[in-house]
């Protein structure tokens, strides 16, 4: 538990006072109509009433998905909240007893200075169903729920994951949620008393003495009341100019032209693309959105660059798992047409530039998801070369855990020239790669048993053998924790979420408590 | 987008409908609204129609993910034979369902909410031609991954 803090320590912070400030505002307006004189008569007819807030920044998809519980939530509350109000203010405006509430209610549009009213609900034959869907306040609020609830449910993890276009297109009817929204407010229809009427009629002078207001001589005047003004506007406006304008960037860069030098079809599906555009510069582990309006004009997808800034192209590796990464390997296998069109987005930074922070890294990817350390290790071989000894990291670990022997192919000459490489300036011990084939049978292991000697692995050629099954990370953590007793590791890993819940638990357990010996801090990439 | 199987959205969308009737209903109950009988019938429909679509239908295309605890859902649900099967059947049966619920204020988002879900139903089995006893429920099959 104590590292787990010590981990996340910024993240838990931020989030805590996100939340605290979230309390703070919802009691804050909530004592303000619970206590405020002007919304004495309001709730009266009322009892109570409640508002909503919500907030929105978009600084990543964790960050985004809460705000949208919250909103959620905050809608649920608002809408029973409201639903009660209707009830009441249409019970009182039924009402015949002549008690303080339904005088209130007969307060009409056309007494004196116009308007004096306080119930929305104006005659007794009108419904509440008939009010909601005929007032701006009503109808704007059924509409932007069912867009809320739209999105969410098209927003769930098994829709996302596997129909992707679903939920892309529908998500972006949150422009209708949020100009209902803002429109949302305009209405006036919850009410306090005006000033000028607090003076002629305060409501701990007057309110008993209800049945004299329309005596002319009596001290106390009928009350007068005044909507508030919409106020989600407010919220809204300043990160939806900062979201346009973004939008509007993205555009822009997207817009470049982008020169395709080199594609190569790699074994397993997987698709390498070599690119050139004018004036874009990376860092490593970087990602970039791609586009290919052959396939479909609105769809954007991430993708890590693999290659590294210290080389004249930027490229990507794209593996077939889905409607649009499939059709865009077809579309590049076509030999006789022309090569499709591709426009790039970014790039935008994810946690790899933290690798060369720490002394000792873990990088840890499954499969496609070795992407992001591709561009490290081949980062790391450019430095070499230019002799750049001013590297914090004294150690790699390089786990590459994969289904298949083929897909050790995309990458096979980069490991090979880096072990080669680290031979040849006598730093073998900097970088270890530990490869993993998960899919084997017996076939393979029977090869293996037989050229068990072999100074090279028979599956990639390299030096280092290759393991099968799954790494046991119990056994690789407490190995590294001895071999490095001071130092702090930091663990990279780009994969499922199983592994992502092992290995955080082996950080936490193998981490010890005292700061001078071995730290493990987890970081991983999102996608 | 021949290949989206949009029952799969239905099933959430209907799922989450199902979820809102009950919370309408219940407010309208507890709160004693007028013609709350209507949000005590929400209740009963919000239970019947979460029971129905918590089962995830298996996929036409690629592994389907269970939700927790599904199996013993499904044997039930395969009680009602056709319904639980056909297309059609749910979006009619859905569309019949969502009306008493309009007449409340409080339960008519869990109207709209179903009435869209039994659209997109309608949508799967008459538009885009995938046949309409394409569901079958996932039995006792290992979850997937």
């Amino acid at each position: 538990m104590a590292n787990c803090l010590l981990n996340h320590w910024l993240s838990v912070l931020v989030l805590v006072m996100w939340l605290g400030l979230n309390v703070f505002l919802f009691v804050n307006a909530f004592l303000s109509y619970e206590k405020g004189d002007k919304y004495y008569y309001t709730r009266e007819i009322l009892g109570f009433c409640r508002r909503t807030l919500r907030k929105q920044l978009d600084h990543n998809l964790t960050f985004h998905k809460l705000v949208a519980y919250m909103i959620c939530l905050h809608t649920a509350i608002h809408i029973v909240a409201h639903l009660f109000n209707f009830e009441r203010y249409d019970r009182s405006r039924q009402s015949t007893d002549g008690s303080l509430a339904s005088v209130l209610s007969s307060l009409s549009h056309q007494e004196k200075e116009g308007d004096s009213w306080l119930n929305p609900m104006q005659t007794t034959n009108m419904t509440v169903i008939y009010m909601t869907l005929t007032s701006i306040p009503g109808f704007t609020g059924v509409i932007i729920t069912i867009v809320l609830v739209l999105m969410v449910t098209s927003s769930m993890e098994f829709i996302r994951r596997s129909y992707f276009e679903v939920f892309w297109y529908t998500h972006h009817i949150f422009i209708i949620y949020f100009i209902g929204l803002g429109i949302h407010g305009i209405g006036g229809i919850v009410r306090g008393q005006t000033e000028e009427s607090i003076k002629e009629n305060h409501p701990y002078r007057c309110a008993e003495f209800f049945e004299k207001w329309d005596d002319h001589d009596f001290h106390c005047k009928s009350p007068q009341f005044e909507g508030n003004s919409a106020e989600s506007w407010k919220w809204i406006l300043a990160p939806g100019v900062l979201y346009f304008f973004e939008r509007i960037l993205r555009l822009y860069r997207s817009q470049q032209q982008v020169m395709i030098t080199k594609v190569v079809m790699h074994p397993s599906k997987v698709l390498e693309l070599q690119m050139i555009k004018r004036g874009f510069s990376m860092e490593v582990g970087q990602y970039i959105f791609v586009n290919c309006p052959s396939i479909s004009y609105l769809e954007w997808h991430p993708f890590t660059l693999t290659s590294a800034p210290e080389e004249d192209f930027f490229s990507i590796h794209v593996r077939a798992a889905g409607d649009w990464t499939e059709n865009l390997i077809k579309a590049f296998e076509q030999q006789n047409s022309p090569i499709p069109k591709i426009e790039v987005d970014g790039p935008f930074g994810t946690a790899s530039e933290d690798v060369f922070q720490y002394e000792v890294a873990m990088l840890i990817g499954a499969g496609i998801g070795v992407t992001p350390f591709a561009s490290i290790l081949k980062s790391i071989w450019y430095k070499f070369q230019h002799a750049d000894h001013n590297l914090k990291t004294q150690t790699i670990y390089f786990y590459w855990i994969c289904r298949e022997t083929g897909a050790f192919a995309w990458f096979n000459d980069l490991l090979a020239s880096l072990e080669q490489e680290m031979e040849e300036s006598g730093k073998v011990g900097f970088l270890n790669f530990r490869l993993f084939l998960t899919g084997w049978d017996n076939n393979i292991a029977g090869h293996a048993a037989l050229n068990f000697d072999k100074a090279t692995d028979i599956l990639t050629g390299l030096k280092h053998k290759t393991f099968f099954g799954r790494p046991m990370w119990d056994k690789e953590f407490s190995t590294i924790a001895t071999i490095h007793p001071k130092s702090v590791v930091g663990v990279f890993l780009c994969g499922p979420q199983a592994l992502e819940k092992c290995l955080r638990k082996c950080c936490h357990q193998y981490s010890s408590l005292d700061p001078r010996k071995t730290q493990f801090y987890f970081n991983k990439e999102n996608f | 987008m021949g290949q989206i199987e949009w029952a799969m959205w239905a099933n959430e969308q209907a799922l989450a409908s199902g979820l809102i009737l009950i919370t309408g209903g219940i407010v309208a109950t507890a709160g004693q609204f007028t013609q709350w009988y209507f949000g005590a019938y929400s209740i009963v429909a919000g239970v019947f129609v979460c029971l129905l679509e918590y089962p995830r239908g298996k996929r036409r295309k690629g592994s389907t993910m269970e939700r927790c605890g599904q199996k013993y859902m499904t044997k039930v649900v395969k009680l009602f034979g056709p319904l639980s099967r056909n297309y059609y059947v749910r979006a009619f049966l859905h569309l019949g369902l969502s009306v008493p619920a309009g007449f409340l204020l409080a339960t008519i988002l869990g109207t709209a909410c179903l009435a869209i879900a039994s659209g997109i139903y309608l949508l799967v089995s008459g538009v885009c031609g995938q046949p309409a006893d394409a569901m079958t429920p996932q039995s006792l099959q290992p979850p997937a991954g």
